[in-house]
């Protein structure tokens, strides 16, 4: 287990201050206590039925200070294990379809999932690995107290998790990683849904920070992505996923296995995406496509599946992160600072896009901000359009919000007084796509759902003891996502429930059809090029709900409103559910309800991974082992070390052996590209820097990169050289020509070369130039800094 | 003295002798604007619907990130080395065409709104629309955007042309003269001279964005025209921030597109520095309304197209400069569409004639406000009419009533009509005769150019020649058309009078919407045939009542509610206030006011709540104004006006009276409102209140304005004369029968629309604008300083022409100045960025500053 020097990291407390760890010796409270304290928020009291998430948390406090919990979690992680053992020895089903998932996933799937995310085999042992690990651990509890021991000499963060409540509705878990890292995840209150655990905090999404066991921000870098409602689909979930022109759900996922859920990215190396894209689509059209339309359409659609799945609870996960900034940045309590988050967001996005992967960190911000204003412009536009399609046509429109007050769908209601009324009255249904109502008469006798409203003499929604209200009975009629672009997206449609679908497969259907069974391609036939061409245009131009953009985002949307929303009356929602499930097109798509359930599942699996020896801490020893490669090899070995990835399909990963200079140069690695980076942003914002930025912050990173002057690229010449122009500040200006002149790379020289060429430098800034250029070189000691101090993470 | 004193001991001359200093003094008469210039080279950065609010909410928040304000530029130059206006407004309407004319001009307001339609023609003035221009210049047809060539015609002179035209850098904007083809170019190669993998990055986040890369290449091209010190007036167009408002309401989006225009800001400051000039430069910020946005509401349309369509709304075919749902429609794609025609199918008489009846033209740009012009309902009586008469098996008592009542109708309008067509027939033969005359000038107009003549824009006064005659062509073409009509109609006697024989398109001009409404027609709109059919009275005549379906257009529009109330704040009524002109003749009679302007201003909330807004003008050209509190204005069919006065009250229009930030100098608000101020009285008394200033607003967009060439001026000749009245006919005749202003949150878009929010109307949102200074050392502006006195829009061009030394205290141009068109500017000053009046150099007149 690696360690640094370095000093004893501060307990935090739930308000963010850092307080000096407390002693369990001097608490009464059993574990049991101490979980309730600790995942107990403000909210309301929490129940915690599953032995293996109260197992966790007994480790977690375990790890902190108290050895007294020691017997304790053993025998509770027994107690799970023996129960896991008994689960599937008992379920006939698993038994059966377990050798069979397994061959697949070796034949095909295996393959696929290593390349994209891989997770190790050891993150996934089965219930006998678990038993062997319960019986060791009750054998041998002294291995733990000598780790412990160990920790009590090198203290390290409080392995608690750490409930931050920032809302009534969401709540962020911390929970430390051993070897330095933390596991931050996002848990909503999900009033609508029924929890195994009976309560109603549901955990989301959960990232993982390496930290690299310090408090310092700088050499941080954000990992993995959990989506927790995603999840491995069962056998029969892929199966029907290769079957051609399924479009049907075909059942939940009954239970969520141990094995620690799949990340849906990992954002310290985004790029890996890409090429696992570009390698599958090569794979498919080189080798798989030739062997005839049955494969081809099969393995097709499950990619397809696969794809949109994946896309989904990305969405979702993005929805969660936003939201949670959201009431977060109003409480005054971000776990992520903004730069993350735009990171995290920005990253997620560009999954969807072929090359999202390879794009420079510099531009995240600007294009997670983009994205911003592109979905909320969207968002008012649907919302705006919609509400005057309701007016035009005598209907009611009713926004419905998510929990930051953005509205993402939309209800359309019909007064039971205007079925009457309006009979024959002329109807446009575009962009509504739903049937004329006023010449529908079933809704003259409507049965189902209705729900009585009271206006005011604005026609404004009131209470009904408002003196002068009156009322009015409203039949729901549709609900429509605004998130989608262009139109609103037909969600539901309380009448005919194949009304969405056949929209959304509309899009899929002429996909599948003109892919994977006419062969034919825009790149490839000019005919269909053209015609293909003309159809998207006017379909997409006059905002006809046939082949347009998918439904997903939407779609995931709504599910989380459904279960975020508390204003919805219960049995509108339960009806609103119930008919969504059926628009999906997915064979791999899991209920709202189940998807809760398997959340927590996977949660508490996640949360086991994380504390298992070879787990998670495994894991991140590892990806730090294959980030040294870049520091010990050059481009050209670092190209064969990939190439040979993929060719083993991901069964091989160059990683160097561990070693304290390789962790040092690994810590000041990551901090070199944190100052860089800044510095890229700094130098490529304004002609002059003196007025847009602190200086004295610019000035640090500047520090550090005099002080690591060897390890300099190109790039970071290009930006002392850059800083240097761009302000009038000697002492940064000093220090970039420190760093410029001190760097050994060619580019360096030529930078200093441009700058004495500089015909418009100011007289101050050629003497200091010429000053440096007639100087000998300087020796590598550090200059001093007026002003700098280092950072500490601040959002603790 | 002491400056020629200094001269002298400059040049080291020992003995002056009386002919040098004679010649000295010469020089300086002559040139004025030299020892006066304190500032010699200003760069206008022209921000489209920048709210002061919004900046200055941002310039006082720090960015975490950077450990600076939000919009370090912004901070940097105006506010701690310049000088801001924290309370600028538009004059008039919150809408660009109208407003950027002010600003462009300093005169009072001849535009009337983005898109203007002539009511004899359906000749339309579409100001914001460049591509047509842009085409239209490769062809030799143009040279100028509409507005340039609207305020040519009308004498008014642009700021830019204050300045040669070689010491000028131009942009693309409203008010452009002369197209820019090599910005597209360079755009174009600029866009693609990125490295690779920057240029996958930006395809990948987002296409390749070849519609910034205009803007941007704008911006490169001001940035190196400040590095050449020939240029003395720089300017640069930026549209963003009101683009993204109009899209999006959130905080992150403002401050994202506002920190893009801080970023520029401090590359054009920059490149100020590192110029030459940079100690007598003055950069200046300045936008032409603010912006109607806030975070927590949608801003909510309302389709007037719709609802004039519908039979409730008069059943008619609507003229819109741009298609409803603009980005649903594939023939929204035309950039040259000509006027959009909404065909209803509601309409009365009309039916399937959308293409050569419209009866009504929306111009609702802004769309906080649209403006509505009805065809002339007389019109539509005689259109009705004529009709009928064409129909077979027609009974003999129905054909004689309709027959009386076309002639009655005719003969009670042929005075005025006559009168109009002979008006109109001596106009075109001025015009007719100025088009050969120009014709003349074209034929000898060079056809090719030096460099040199290109530099000095000699090519494009040149082409100007021969564009003119193409625009009085088509001018003549469609007044003759309309006159033939008109003709027609009045020739008609009853004795020879055989229906069946006629073709109602020789009688009633297709395509034209006749004369203007009065509040009696608007109030008894004639709009079809009424579901009886045609009902004669006892007597045999014709039962107007019964027979015609009649709209009250106050009424109305006045009620007009929406059931979907779903947002707190927002009210189920989309309209605020209607507004019209009435004249002066008729309201001088129920009031004790003698001497007031020839145009009254009629603001209308409801029956009930009703204003007059009176004007007037002092022999030195003061403004000044009165709000009468009235209720239940009505014009009879004799043409008499009544209403009743009110004692001020809350809930009038502009709700004046109970606004908390309402500053009446003694306190006593009701005797100080009932009296006659100024404009800067009201101004400085308004201008914090919900509606700011549009007790002046309204009468600048409302009343007419005689400017430039709309005067009489004596010593023209007899040609002039008439072209100068057709030219007061073509302003009148882009005038709206109506003014609709929107509640707030509420808009008249049907092209697409504007969650994010709007401007157009009254509102002190919308209205405050932005304006600063900033100057290097020798310029002398404040550093640092906030101006709270109000000023509005007629305050820029004498501010900018002031501080450059070609402004005289009396706020007449110089004579150079003079020379190019400039006349003396209505709005002052602002005073506190100028000298103090002991060291301005200023001496043509002698006089002191006039305020």
């Amino acid at each position: 287990m690696r360690r640094k020097p370095k000093a004893p990291p501060r307990r935090k407390s739930e308000r963010g201050n850092f307080e000096p760890p407390k002693s369990a010796f001097g608490n009464s409270q059993n574990a049991a206590g101490i979980v309730a304290a600790h995942l107990q928020p403000a909210a309301g009291p929490t129940q915690f039925t599953s032995p293996f998430i109260r197992c966790y948390i007994v480790r977690a406090r375990l790890n902190s200070a108290n050895l007294l919990f020691a017997n304790e979690f053993a025998q509770c992680f027994t107690q799970f294990a023996l129960k896991q053992v008994f689960t599937q020895n008992s379920n006939k089903r698993c038994r059966k379809t377990a050798p069979l998932e397994g061959f697949v996933r070796l034949k095909t799937i295996k393959g696929f999932w290593n390349m994209r995310i891989c997770p190790d085999k050891s993150s996934r042992p089965n219930a006998r690995v678990f038993a062997l690990l319960a019986f060791v651990f009750l054998l041998v509890p002294s291995s733990l107290r000598a780790q412990d021991s160990q920790s009590q000499k090198q203290p390290q963060p409080p392995p608690t998790p750490d409930a931050h409540p920032t809302a009534e509705i969401f709540r962020l878990e911390r929970v430390p990683v051993v070897g330095g890292a933390e596991l931050i995840t996002v848990q909503a209150k999900l009033d609508g849904i029924k929890t195994p655990t009976g309560g109603t905090w549901v955990p989301l999404v959960s990232v993982m920070r390496d930290t690299l066991d310090d408090l310092s921000p700088e050499n941080d870098r954000l990992r993995y992505v959990w989506p927790l409602t995603y999840t491995r689909p069962t056998l029969r979930q892929r199966l029907s996923g290769a079957v051609p022109f399924l479009y049907s759900r075909v059942g939940n996922k009954r239970s969520a296995s141990a094995k620690a859920p799949p990340p849906v990215l990992d954002l310290a190396a985004p790029d890996r995406d890409v090429w696992n894209k570009i390698f599958w689509a090569a794979l498919q059209n080189l080798m798989l496509d030739p062997y005839g339309t049955p494969l081809k359409a099969a393995t097709r659609s499950y990619r397809q599946n696969a794809s949109d799945y994946r896309k989904s609870q990305i969405i979702r996960a993005l929805a969660v992160l936003s939201l949670y900034q959201a009431v977060a940045s109003g409480a005054g309590d971000p776990v992520f600072s903004e730069s993350e988050l735009a990171e995290i967001q920005a990253r997620l996005q560009l999954t969807d896009k072929t090359f999202g992967g390879l794009v420079d960190d510099v531009n995240l911000p600007r294009y997670n901000a983009q994205q911003i204003t592109d979905v909320r412009d969207t968002r008012g536009h649907n919302w705006e359009l919609l509400r005057q399609r309701a007016e035009a046509e005598s209907l009611i429109f009713e926004p419905l919000q998510m929990p930051d007050g953005s509205a993402t769908h939309a209800l359309l209601w019909a007064a039971k007084g205007d079925l009457v009324t309006n009979t024959g009255k002329r109807y446009d249904g575009r962009f509504l796509n739903i049937a004329d109502p006023w010449t529908d008469k079933r809704l003259l006798n409507w049965q189902g759902y209705c729900e009585t409203r009271f206006l005011d003499s604005e026609d404004r929604s009131v209470s009904a003891d408002t003196p002068g209200a009156r009322a009015i009975e409203l039949v729901p009629l549709a609900l429509y996502g605004l998130d989608n672009p262009k139109i609103p997206m037909l969600l539901v449609d309380f009448r005919d429930g194949f009304n969405p679908k056949k929209r959304e497969m509309s899009r899929r259907a002429l996909q599948d059809v003109t892919r994977n069974i006419l062969s034919v391609s825009r790149f490839g036939d000019l005919p269909y090029f053209v015609g293909r061409t003309v159809f998207d245009f006017v379909t997409g131009r006059r905002g006809i709900d046939l082949n347009q953009p998918s439904r997903l985002r939407t779609y995931s949307q709504l599910k989380l409103l459904l279960s975020l929303n508390q204003s919805l009356d219960p049995e509108l929602r339960e009806q609103l559910g119930e008919r969504l499930e059926r628009v999906s097109l997915n064979p791999m798509e899991n209920d709202l309800e189940v998807e809760a359930k398997l959340a927590t599942h996977q949660y508490a699996a996640l949360l086991a991974y994380a504390t298992r020896p070879d787990g998670l801490p495994q894991k991140l020893d590892r990806d730090r082992r294959a980030e040294m490669v870049k520091l010990e090899h050059g481009r050209t070995q670092q190209a064969l070390f990939r190439l040979g990835n993929i060719l083993s399909f991901g069964r091989y990963t160059h990683r160097e052996k561990d070693s304290p200079e390789l962790e040092a140069k690994l810590d000041v690695a990551r901090r070199f590209a944190y100052h860089t980076r800044l510095l890229r942003e700094v130098a490529k914002s304004s002609p002059q820097i003196d007025v847009t930025w602190d200086l004295a912050e610019v000035k640090r990173s500047l520090q550090f990169l005099v002080d690591h002057a060897e390890q300099a690229d190109s790039r970071s010449a290009s930006v002392a050289a850059t800083i240097f122009l761009r302000t009038l500040d000697d002492e940064t200006r000093r220090i970039c020509l420190a760093g410029l002149t001190r760097m050994t790379n060619s580019r360096a020289k030529t930078e200093l070369l441009h700058l004495s060429q500089q015909t418009d430098l100011d007289q101050a800034g050629k003497d200091l130039l010429i000053s440096y250029l007639k100087t000998p070189r300087q020796p590598a000691g550090p200059l001093v800094v007026s002003g700098a101090k280092p950072k500490t993470r601040v959002d603790q | 003295m002491l400056r020629l004193g200094n001269i002298a001991a400059a040049l080291r001359i020992r003995s002056v002798s009386p002919r040098l200093i004679v010649s000295l003094v010469l020089l300086l008469c002559c040139f004025p604007a030299l020892l006066s210039a304190q500032t010699r080279r200003v760069v206008a950065v022209q921000c489209d619907g920048l709210p002061y609010d919004v900046v200055d909410r941002f310039v006082k928040e720090r960015d975490p990130h950077t450990g600076k304000s939000q919009l370090p530029w912004f901070d940097y130059i105006f506010y701690q080395r310049g000088t801001r206006l924290a309370n600028f407004y538009v004059r008039g309407m919150s809408l660009s065409s109208p407003s950027w004319s002010l600003l462009a001009t300093g005169q009072h307001l001849q535009i009337k709104g983005n898109v203007e339609f002539d009511r004899y023609t359906q000749q339309t003035y579409d100001y914001l629309n460049f591509i047509p221009f842009y085409v239209q210049t490769t062809a030799g047809r143009r040279v100028d955007m509409q507005g340039v060539e609207v305020l040519d015609s009308l004498g008014l002179p642009l700021l830019t042309d204050a300045f040669p035209h070689d010491e000028r850098h131009a942009t693309f904007s409203l008010f452009q003269r002369g197209p820019r083809y090599v910005t597209f170019q360079r755009a174009l190669e600029n866009r693609f001279k990125k490295a690779p993998k920057e240029l996958l990055d930006e395809w990948t986040m987002g296409g390749l964005g070849l519609r910034s890369s205009v803007p941007a290449q704008l911006l490169r091209e001001l940035v190196e025209s400040i590095g050449d010190p020939r240029f003395r007036y720089l300017e640069l167009v930026t549209t963003d921030f009101d683009h993204a408002a109009h899209h999006n309401n959130d905080r992150e989006s403002h401050l994202a597109v506002l920190k893009e225009l801080d970023a520029e800001l401090g590359q054009i400051w920059t490149a100020i520095q590192k110029s030459p000039l940079a100690a007598e430069t003055t950069l200046i910020v300045i936008s032409d309304h603010g912006f109607n946005t806030d975070e927590r509401v949608y801003s909510q349309g309302f389709n007037l197209v719709k609802l004039l369509g519908s039979p409730a709304g008069g059943g008619h075919h609507v003229i819109t400069k741009r298609r409803l749902l603009l980005d649903y429609s594939i023939k929204g794609m035309n950039p040259f569409a000509q006027d959009i025609t909404t065909t209803t199918r509601d309409s009365y008489y009309l039916k399937d004639q959308s293409d050569d009846y419209p009866t009504a033209m929306i111009d609702f740009d802004g769309n906080e406000r649209s403006s509505l012009q009805f065809r002339d309902s007389n019109l539509n009586l005689l259109h009705i009419i004529l009709q009928q008469l064409q129909l077979p098996n027609i009974s003999t008592p129905v054909r004689k009533a309709l027959t009386d009542q076309f002639f009655m109708t005719l003969d009670a309008r042929r005075a005025e009509w006559q009168r109009n067509l002979d008006e109109v027939n001596e106009e075109l033969g001025a015009l007719r005769r100025a088009i050969e005359r120009q014709r003349a000038l074209c034929a000898t107009q060079p056809k090719k150019f030096t460099k040199e003549d290109t530099a000095a824009g000699r090519d494009d006064a040149a082409k100007r020649i021969c564009v003119w005659q193409d625009i009085w062509t088509g001018q003549e073409q469609g007044y003759s058309e309309y006159a033939r009509t008109v003709a027609n109609l009045l020739a008609l006697r009853k004795e020879s009078f055989n229906p069946s024989q006629l073709k109602i398109e020789d009688l009633i001009a297709p395509h034209a919407l006749g004369e203007h409404n009065t509040v009696q027609t608007l109030q008894n709109y004639v709009a079809g045939i009424a579901p009886g059919g045609v009902v004669l009275k006892s007597n045999g005549s014709l039962d107007q009542e019964k027979t015609f379906a009649r709209i009250d257009y106050f009424s109305l529009l006045e009620n007009v509610t929406v059931r979907n109330n779903v947002q707190a704040g927002v009210t189920n009524h989309p309209v605020d206030l209607l507004a019209l002109r009435i004249p002066a003749d008729l309201v001088k009679p129920l009031i004790a006011e003698t001497k007031i302007s020839p145009d009254v201003v009629w603001v209308s909330t409801g029956s009930a709540h009703q204003a007059l807004i009176l004007s007037r003008e002092d022999n030195a050209g003061q403004l000044s104004f009165r709000y009468l509190p009235i209720k239940n204005l009505t014009l009879d069919e004799a043409g008499h006006l009544h209403f009743e006065s009110v004692p001020w009250q809350p809930g009038l229009p502009l709700e004046i009276f109970e606004d908390p930030q309402l500053q009446v100098p003694d306190g006593n608000r009701e005797k100080w409102l009932s009296e006659w101020h100024t404009d800067s009285e009201w101004l400085q008394t308004l201008h914090r209140t919900r509606y700011s200033n549009g007790l002046i607003g309204l009468q600048e967009q409302l009343a007419r304005h005689e400017v430039g060439r709309l005067i009489d001026e004596p010593g023209i000749s007899a040609d002039e004369r008439l072209l100068r009245r057709l030219l007061r006919r073509q302003r009148a005749n882009i005038e709206a029968d109506m003014l609709v202003v929107a509640n707030d949150h509420w808009n008249f878009d049907v092209r697409g629309f504007n969650p994010g929010g709007n401007h157009g109307s009254f509102f002190r949102i919308s209205t405050h604008s932005t304006f600063m200074l900033a100057g290097g050392d020798k310029t002398s502006i404040p550093r640092g300083a906030i101006v709270e006195t109000p000023y509005d829009s007629l305050s820029y061009v004498p501010t900018v022409l002031a501080l450059t030394g070609n402004l005289r205290d009396d706020n007449n141009p110089i004579s150079i100045l003079w020379d190019k068109g400039f006349r003396r500017f209505p709005g002052p000053p602002v005073k506190e960025v100028l000298l103090l009046p002991e060291q301005r150099n200023i001496a043509i007149t002698g006089a002191t500053a006039t305020h």
